[in-house]
Formats: structure tokens, C-alpha cells, sequence
């Protein structure tokens, strides 16, 4: 992180993408910083706070991205260099903002960085943020490499002055969170010409109702956005080579380009093969294209994600080149427009296109087959010694008490483990596997899950339709109960849903790194802050039915639920127990004094049901075991254990 | 260009062995003035914190652009935990590259609870070899915990990288580098850890 502030100018470093982009920040002297968290976005701002002692910005978490993007707007509209970073969903909470504020533009510099997630490793879906940056009428800057990170946020600082825009940065997890060599640059210091100009240019400019209008203004973008090609055409970042006698070429931009880069490589097409590096998705540099496509019949687009340069390719050529060729995800379809590249990808889809053959040795591909029957799964898991493991475990024992069919609606952040079952990556979507769900897992609490804060507004429209077949609950964490759920238990309490909130309160933003959040007491720079109380904040809004248990309490857990549940109307119940990795990291590290009494254990595996990663178990002697590497002494298991074969023993073993 | 691929388990430490790496790779070729070098560090690792697949590729040459290793071209696959060698190694090793494997075991909740079997260590060796790779295999956690503590065996495997005669990056500039990363009062014990990894590898390669 250190480096990221380093004033050892040309010196080269390895950074992360997102390290990379937050030092393009530092060079061109931004001066507010905010985001809510988000993988694969989260470090950015992440690197900036933990660096602001040596500069001047202001750098905040905000509760939300639609928050974060106004903070940033609202500097950047009275002059100061602003920076928004989120992940590819987190623009869909910003959108309100996102979409009506390029109609007045902005006055200091504006950079919004979106980290889409294709494969969507991190994320619930793997929207292409592109589209947006074409929707709202911007520039959209992608970049291919680590160092073109830090280049790009500079220039699109400079462009979005230039223009008076917000410029788009898009960045995917296989930039954001790889690393690769960067040189450092010149760090600028804030210009600090802070000032408010209620006519700034246009009267009533900042005003999308104030005359002349919104439609005035709208027609105001589009004249930017006319301006800004001379810009585009202009830049560094759109460059093609044109070999002699082809007529087959590549355009590629941003982790595409790098993969399409290597597999010319590895297929020898170097010489054969024209080749546009695309630094900006909106809009496209017509002039350079036209040149470029002069002399092409066969034309292959590779990006990352969804056809959004492919369509607007083809819709040029369509006008200018009507005769040629595109290859890309859609039409003729060499690549997926769904999943994520790879170079070996990358390198069939080239092949198929220019109807080259690829060597294959099948009989290396058989004994592969073979070895990868071995390969067993990896499901993943909640921590030992997670509040949560105690959460799901009282929720489980509190609705078997209830009969009925009931629905636990679900969120995301680490707790969303609860919704996956064991294996689940090796099950086909087919309907047969929907008969007869092949698996049972400790992890099947969660019935439905999509996005933060989706859980308790789903509830809501079962209850309302009159579902009787059993209890309706929500859950959601505390950062989530910030972000996202607010307006929703006012909804409740206002339209009398019958449902059960629990709130899992684990004090940390965790499952994107353990960002603070009004839970924990601090800020982001680890300032004090006030603890903002999420049952006083619940009982103001109108609940009357409210519980506080600690998670780690397992028979009282089970009772706070159960007493939630038979409550008619909206009830909250707050889980409260701080992430066990925090505590571990705070506490000094004690051997675990957790134990299996080998009389006692009768090989039921009631403990396994927990789903702690700590629990082992014997298969040849039938016995449970307790991974002492693992285990943090949280004193779930010894509680679940109906035969007391589980012992904490106090006071001894301390290390 | 030379390619590999660090496997582990989440909380193992791979992406902080990845990242020496690839730091100590870029200060060899600023060492040597080879400009033309880039070097590319992507990490895949799943949603949970802890516990899950992680898998660190490191690219190092003068050709490299993306972050990702080609299947069947990793010179090395560093093995922190074996299955992961095993689900790592059987898409991306090179034919002729080596195999570096901790033997020491972390079970998943699938083996755990029942529901799939961990392959032998035998079987992984012997897979390894029905793929052309060679394999060195010995319990790294076992040296980190004779050093000082089980959580240095990431580095361990960084020593037994650096007695591998397919490693580019010099190990005094290694060293170095973990001196710079590691946290300052763990330095001694990485260090320990870092040369009884090497010394481990150097005597099995020299039999």
C-alpha cells in the first residue's frame, strides 16, 4: 500500500489494478474520494484511506453508491477533483444520480470508476456496465493492463474537464484485482479552486428543471459528447497496426485486447492479422476506424463481457463498410456472450473465425479427463467460529418447531453462504436435478437470494398476497441493514406485513474485506465515530416487536426467533456477534481449548451439521474431531451436541 | 516467459507468496535492465473469506499481456495444499514442468460431511506423472512449524520454489522482498522457514 503514495518517480512496482487506479487518482491530484464497498472495487478506496495521512483528500465509505456518487457530484460540481468507485451492481444503486446528472455535467474533474465482475465470481450477475456509459451519454474509458489503469484515470480526469462530463472508467476483476508492473508518475497536489457558480456557463446550470429545461440541457450532452470525438480520435489509448496484404483484422479492447494480444501471439498471426487496441467503449473513434477497416473483409471483436463495441462497430460499418465480416458474441457468434475470456478461449474463437485449425492431443485430453474424476469439490463455507454458524443453526431448530413450508428470503454478504448447498457448483440447472435435489448440506437456510436489501422487500410482497403456508423471514447484515433496508421496514410498519427481519449483526462490512460501517465505531480512517444503534432505529420506525440476542447464545437464539416468528405484524430480530475473524485478528492466539470426549462421541454428526470448517470427522473410527489450526474455542458446537461429547476446557493451554 | 501457478486454501497465505514473487520478479528485471519484462499476477479465488479454492497465476516475459496462464503452459504449479495442486495442475501444467506439493491435507466440507472423497497423495503424484510433470512432494507445514509457526509455510514453499532449477528470480532478491512484505516481527522466522524450504528441495533434487 505504501508504494501507492511513493514519491520514487519512474520507478517500477508491482501494483494491483485497483492500487493502480487509486495512484492514477493521487497523480492527478483528486481531492474527494467515496464508495460503498464492493469486490471487485473495494480496494481503491481501500488504498487511498489508507494512505490519506500523507495527502490532502477527503476519502469516505458511504452507506451506499447512490450516497457515494452524490458526495463526489456535489464536489465536483463547485470545482474539486472527484473519484466514485463500485462494482458493476453498485452502479444500478447510483442509476438515478448516474443517469440525469451528465445533463448539467460537472465543473472539477468527475472519474467513475465501475469494476464489472464477468464470471461473476463476486457478484450476482454479470452486467456489462458499458451499456450505462453509452445510456447516459459519456465517455467510457477501458483499460487493458495494470499501467493503463493509472494512465486512464489521469486522462479521464482531464477529459472530464475538458468536457465538463463525468468520464467512466470500466475496470473487470481480472484487472482490478491482478497485478502487473507499473511505472510511477508525478504526484500532483490538489488545485483547491473550490467555489460555487449558480450559472457556471449555462444559466440555472446546475438546476436539470431551472430554464431553459431539461431537454435544453439534454441537447447541451449531446453537443459535448459531438465535441468529445475530437478528443477520442486524438488519444494514445486508440491505436491500431495495419500488416500489408490482409484483410482480416482484430478490434479488442480493455482484458480482451490482452487476451486477443497473446493468442496472435501463440497462433503466429502477428504479421497476418491488423489489430485496433480500443481504449474508449463510448463513443468510438470513427476516423482512426475508417482507416483501419479500408482494407477489411473479415473483422473479429473481442471485449469482455456483453457486444457493446460489436454493436456499435457493426452499426458504423453497416454505413461505411457495408461488405464486412464481424465476428464477435452475437450473429456470428464465435464467443460466448455470457462467462469470462481466457487466452486459450480467445485463441478457438480467433481460429474458428479465420478457419484455422487448432492441434489438439486427445490423448493428453483423456488422461485429463480421467485425473479431473479425482479433482473432488470445494464448496465454500462460512469461518469457524462465524456468528452466523450460530444464526442459521437457531433459525434451523426455531422453524422445525413450526410446521409448514416456510420461506427465508436472503441478501448478500458473507451470510449468503447459508444459501448454497454443498456440491452446488457440480449441479446442472435442469429440471430433472429440480425433482430431486441430489444433496443436503449444513448450508440450506436461504430460499431466495438476488441483491442487497432484496430480501425484505420480497417478504413483503409474500406476505401481502396472503401466503399462509408457513412463516416469511429476511435477512440481511448490518452494513446491508444500512445500505439498503431502511425504507423497506418503514414499508413494513406502514403496510402491516407479517414478517420476520433478522438482522445478522456482525459489526463489519465483511465479505468485502472488513470495511467499517456505523456498527463498528470507526470510520475509514479509523477515526471514532458513533455507534449507530440498528434496534433504536427499528423501534423508531415503528416496530414494535423487537429482539437482541448474541448468535453465540444458542438456545436463547432459538427462543428470540421463535418468539419473532409467532408475532402477527413486522418483527426484527438483531443477531448480534462480532465477526470471529476481527476478534482473532485482535486477540492474541490462544490453542484452542475445544475438545472431543472419545467416550462421549457417538459418531452421529450432529456437529457436522453446523457446517464450522473446524469440525473433522473420522470415518474409520466414527468419531468427531476438532482441526485445532482452525478452531477459535466460539462454544457452538459443545452447546449442539446432545450427547456432551463437545468439553471447553477454561484456563488451561494458554500460548 | 515463464508461467506458474500458486495453489492453496484460502487463509494459507498463497496470495501474499504470490505477491512476493511477482514483486521480487520485477526488481530481477530491473536488477538485470531487462525493461522488455512485464509481469502479470492474476489471482482467482471464490466468495468465501476463508477456506476456498485460491489460485495465484504469475507470468513473467517479454510477450505477457494477460493475467491468466494458458492451460498446459504453467512451468510450475506450488502446491500449498494438494487437492488444489491436483485442481489446479490437471488444467495448466506444461508437459516437462514440476509439480511442487505440500502434502499437508485441509479437508473440504464435501469430503468432511461425507459427500466426496479425497483423493490419496499417491494418486495426485501419481496424475502428475501421467501428465509428463515431475513432482517434488513433502510436508511443508511440518518445516514452517520446526521454524517457528505453521503460518510461514507459504514461504517454505517459496524456499522450495527457489531450489528449483526452473526459477527465474534469484533468491537473494526473494529474501529480500519478504524482508519488505512480511510483517517486521515475523521476518527471522520467514527467513528460517524461506531456507528450510530450499534446503528440503535442494537435498531431494540433489539424490
Amino acid at each position: 500500500m505504501d508504494i501507492v503514495a511513493s514519491n520514487r518517480i519512474n520507478e517500477k512496482v508491482l501494483l494491483m489494478g485497483n492500487e493502480a487506479i487509486a495512484r492514477g487518482a493521487i497523480e492527478a491530484g483528486v481531492e474527494v474520494i467515496s464508495a460503498y464497498p464492493g469486490t471487485p472495487s473495494s480496494e481503491i478506496v481501500e488504498t487511498l484511506a489508507e494512505i490519506s495521512n500523507d495527502f490532502e483528500y477527503y476519502v469516505e465509505w458511504s452507506m451506499n453508491e447512490k450516497i457515494a456518487f452524490e458526495v463526489a457530484a456535489g464536489a465536483s460540481l463547485i470545482g474539486a477533483r472527484s473519484l466514485v468507485a463500485m462494482k458493476n451492481a453498485g452502479l444500478n444503486v447510483a442509476m438515478d444520480t448516474f443517469m440525469t446528472l451528465p445533463y448539467t455535467g460537472i465543473k472539477g474533474g468527475m472519474v467513475v470508476v465501475v469494476a464489472d465482475d464477468p464470471g461473476a465470481h463476486y457478484s450476482s450477475n454479470e452486467q456489462d456496465t458499458r451499456f450505462a456509459a453509452v445510456y447516459a451519454e459519456i465517455p467510457c474509458l477501458e483499460p487493458a493492463s495494470q499501467q493503463e489503469a493509472k494512465e486512464m484515470t489521469k486522462e479521464a480526469f482531464e477529459i472530464s474537464e475538458a468536457l465538463e462530463l463525468p468520464v467512466f472508467l470500466r475496470s473487470v476483476t481480472r484487472l482490478s484485482h491482478a497485478s502487473g508492473d507499473v511505472i510511477l508518475g508525478e504526484i500532483k497536489k490538489p488545485l483547491k479552486k473550490i467555489g460555487f457558480n449558480k450559472h457556471w456557463k449555462i444559466p440555472y446550470r446546475w438546476n436539470v428543471y431551472g430554464p431553459p429545461g431539461a431537454v435544453s440541457k439534454h441537447r447541451w450532452l449531446h453537443r459535448q459528447m459531438e465535441k468529445s470525438k475530437n478528443i477520442i480520435e486524438k488519444s494514445k489509448f486508440n491505436t491500431f497496426t495495419l500488416p500489408k496484404n490482409t484483410d482480416m483484422g482484430i478490434i479488442a479492447s480493455g482484458l480482451g485486447l490482452s487476451y486477443a494480444a497473446e493468442a496472435i501471439f501463440i497462433l503466429g498471426l502477428e504479421e497476418k492479422l491488423a489489430f485496433f487496441k480500443l481504449g474508449f467503449a463510448n463513443p468510438l473513434p470513427e476516423e482512426k476506424l475508417r482507416e483501419f477497416l479500408k482494407g477489411i473483409k473479415k473483422l473479429i471483436v473481442i471485449e469482455e463481457g456483453d457486444p457493446v463495441i460489436e454493436r456499435q462497430v457493426r452499426s458504423f460499418a453497416q454505413e461505411n463498410f457495408p461488405g464486412i465480416n464481424i465476428f464477435g458474441k452475437e450473429i456470428k457468434q464465435i464467443l460466448n456472450p455470457y462467462g469470462e475470456l481466457n487466452v486459450d478461449y480467445v485463441a478457438k474463437g480467433i481460429s474458428k473465425a479465420i478457419g484455422l485449425q487448432m492441434k489438439e492431443d486427445q490423448e493428453r485430453i483423456n488422461i485429463k479427463k480421467e485425473i479431473q474424476k479425482k479433482v473432488s469439490p470445494r464448496s465454500s463455507t462460512l469461518c469457524a467460529g462465524c456468528p452466523h454458524l450460530g444464526t442459521y443453526w437457531a433459525v434451523k431448530k426455531a422453524l422445525q418447531d413450526r410446521k409448514g413450508v416456510h420461506i427465508v428470503n436472503g441478501d448478500i454478504g458473507c451470510y449468503e453462504q447459508g444459501g448454497y448447498g454443498v456440491f452446488s457448483h457440480t449441479i446442472n440447472p435442469t429440471e430433472d436435478n429440480s425433482k430431486s435435489y441430489p444433496i443436503s448440506s449444513p448450508y440450506e437456510i436461504l430460499d431466495t437470494i438476488y441483491v442487497m436489501g432484496s430480501g425484505i422487500g420480497m417478504a413483503m410482497g409474500q406476505s401481502q398476497v396472503g401466503y399462509k403456508d408457513g412463516k416469511i423471514l429476511a435477512v440481511a447484515g448490518d452494513s446491508t441493514f444500512f445500505h439498503a433496508t431502511l425504507p423497506a421496514i418503514v414499508n413494513a410498519v406502514y403496510t402491516k406485513a407479517d414478517i420476520t427481519y433478522l438482522v445478522l449483526d456482525n459489526s463489519w462490512t465483511c465479505m468485502t474485506g472488513h470495511q467499517p460501517n456505523p456498527t463498528t465505531g470507526i470510520n475509514i480512517t479509523g477515526e471514532k465515530t458513533k455507534v449507530i444503534n440498528i434496534s433504536k432505529i427499528a423501534e423508531m420506525m415503528g416496530i414494535t416487536c423487537i429482539r437482541i440476542v448474541d448468535p453465540y447464545k444458542v438456545e436463547e437464539s432459538i427462543q428470540a426467533i421463535q418468539e419473532a416468528l409467532d408475532f402477527t405484524g413486522p418483527s426484527l430480530v438483531v443477531l448480534r456477534g462480532e465477526c470471529a475473524l476481527q476478534v482473532q485478528r485482535r486477540e492474541k492466539h490462544k490453542n484452542p481449548q475445544t475438545f472431543i470426549d472419545r467416550d462421549k462421541c457417538t459418531g452421529c454428526k450432529q456437529c457436522l451439521r453446523l457446517g464450522c470448517p473446524a469440525i473433522t470427522f473420522d470415518n474409520e473410527n466414527k468419531i468427531a474431531g476438532i482441526d485445532s489450526l482452525l478452531c477459535v474455542d466460539c462454544g457452538l458446537c459443545n452447546q449442539i451436541c446432545s450427547f456432551g461429547a463437545i468439553t471447553l476446557k477454561k484456563g488451561n493451554n494458554d500460548v | 516467459m515463464f508461467n506458474m501457478i500458486i495453489a492453496g486454501v484460502g487463509g494459507q497465505g498463497s496470495i501474499l507468496a504470490s505477491h512476493i514473487f511477482a514483486d521480487a520478479a520485477i526488481r530481477a528485471s530491473v536488477t538485470n535492465g531487462d525493461n522488455d519484462i512485464k509481469v502479470r499476477l492474476g489471482e482467482t479465488f471464490g466468495a468465501a473469506m476463508r477456506g476456498g479454492s485460491v489460485a495465484s497465476h504469475v507470468k513473467i516475459g517479454s510477450d505477457v499481456f494477460s493475467p491468466l496462464v494458458p492451460e498446459d503452459k504453467s512451468d510450475v504449479v506450488l502446491g500449498l495444499e494438494p487437492l488444489e495442486a491436483l485442481r489446479v495442475g490437471v488444467k495448466y501444467i506444461a508437459p516437462g514442468g514440476m509439480a511442487i506439493i505440500n502434502i499437508r491435507k485441509y479437508e473440504s466440507v464435501d469430503v468432511k460431511t461425507g459427500q466426496a472423497e479425497y483423493p490419496s497423495i499417491s494418486d495426485i503424484v501419481s496424475s502428475f506423472k501421467k501428465l509428463n510433470a515431475n513432482v517434488i512432494t513433502f510436508d511443508a507445514t511440518e518445516i514452517a512449524i520446526k521454524a517457528g509457526t505453521a503460518k510461514a509455510m507459504n514461504v517454505v514453499m517459496l524456499g522450495a520454489l527457489a531450489a528449483c532449477p526452473k526459477n527465474p528470480v534469484p533468491r537473494k532478491i526473494l529474501e529480500e522482498v519478504i524482508k519488505d512484505r512480511v510483517p517486521p516481527q515475523t521476518i527471522e522466522v520467514n527467513l528460517k522457514a524461506f531456507e528450510s524450504g530450499f534446503n528440503k528441495v535442494s537435498e531431494d533434487l540433489r539424490r
